[in-house]
């Protein structure tokens, strides 16, 4: 029998129902209630995305944020913090059962990020995946991903740098202020990079977001099939959103 | 409270601690790391407690709790806990 997924159109959220959205499919998903689902997303206002195991004094400026009008989110998952920059950055999500990757935790991470591989090959750069989440083109990282397995089923979302404001970026994340500099910023651009500055343009949101469908099919060998989000899906999320807005999440570590 | 950061090979583990007689009476730890199950790092802070702050002691108490959860933290392992927990108690 085919490999069918489900493809959700490109949406465009704030922090909180995005995240409400990745956990209710997660977690219905686990009921058997939704399929394995892919889908890309973009973050109105911009958001900065800390790891479930980060504390947020630590590690976002809140006073910047809120003078830029940045939202502040605490994932499910772990890793770092993460600037959602609306201009110039797509986040992905997918959502399957445990049993449908590796369960060795890198080889899951090796097998959905070659979605990202495949995808930004198809748009005409070479990449590759670094353990843990990462994905490299020229030996800089252009792609972060995050995981959880709950309840039986995986979630993996990840952010695709298309022309990131990096210097917006790092004055909101808390690095030490001497170290925001012009040589601190030229040390960044060594080991960071864009699709933007890859290919010497930049290409379109639903460009992006092609070249990726393509590319996780592919790396996935499933078939996609165009769906929406059914009303129990946004039903849950909407009940879930209260969390993720929530004071005491945002500080629970 | 005494607060240290160490970077292990991938992520970077913070700590903040209070000692008694050289035994940890309060942690919190944070970072940018991964661990499954996520509320492990519950258990791990709390198997931390009443823990001499010496090398020998934590690592008994971080090889306990991984092999009693079952806790999975890929590219990072007991020593990188004890090396920020120490880093954390010098200071």
């Amino acid at each position: 029998m085919a490999n069918e997924w489900r493809l959700l159109p490109l949406r465009i959220d704030d922090a909180f129902t995005s995240m409400a959205i990745d956990e209710a499919l997660l977690k219905l998903n686990a009921e058997d209630k939704s399929p394995n689902t892919i889908r890309f997303w973009r973050w109105l206002p911009s958001t900065i995305s800390i790891g479930c195991f980060q504390n947020v004094e630590h590690e976002v400026d809140l006073e910047v944020a809120k003078k830029y009008g940045v939202d502040v989110v605490r994932r499910i998952t772990g890793g770092g913090a993460v600037f959602h920059d609306y201009y110039g950055e797509l986040t992905y999500g997918v959502v399957c059962k445990q049993g449908d990757v590796p369960d060795d935790i890198i080889e899951s991470y090796r097998l959905i990020c070659g979605g990202l591989v495949r995808g930004l090959e198809r748009l005409g750069l070479q990449a590759e995946f670094k353990p843990v989440n990462d994905v490299q083109v020229n030996g800089k990282k252009i792609s972060g991903s995050a995981q959880t397995r709950r309840w039986g089923s995986v979630l993996q979302h990840g952010t695709i740098l298309i022309s990131p404001d990096v210097r917006l970026m790092f004055e909101l994340l808390k690095v030490s202020p001497e170290k925001i500099s012009d040589k601190f910023i030229a040390s960044v651009y060594e080991r960071v990079t864009s699709v933007e500055r890859e290919l010497g343009r930049k290409p379109t949101f639903d460009e992006v977001r092609a070249a990726m469908v393509d590319g996780f099919a592919d790396a996935l060998d499933a078939d996609f099939v165009e769906g929406e989000l059914a009303q129990e899906e946004l039903g849950l999320a909407e009940q879930i959103e209260l969390k993720y807005a929530s004071k005491e999440w945002l500080r629970e570590r | 409270m005494k607060f240290a950061e160490f970077k292990a090979p991938k992520g970077v583990i913070k700590v903040e601690l209070e000692l008694k007689h050289d035994t940890i009476s309060r942690i919190s730890l944070s970072g940018d790391f991964f661990m499954y199950p996520e509320d492990a790092l519950e258990r791990l802070e709390r198997a931390l407690v009443g823990v001499k702050a010496e090398r020998g002691s934590l690592l008994a108490a971080v090889q306990r709790f991984y092999s009693s959860t079952g806790a999975r933290t890929p590219m990072m392992g007991p020593e990188h806990w004890v090396e920020a927990v120490l880093r954390a108690a010098k200071l």
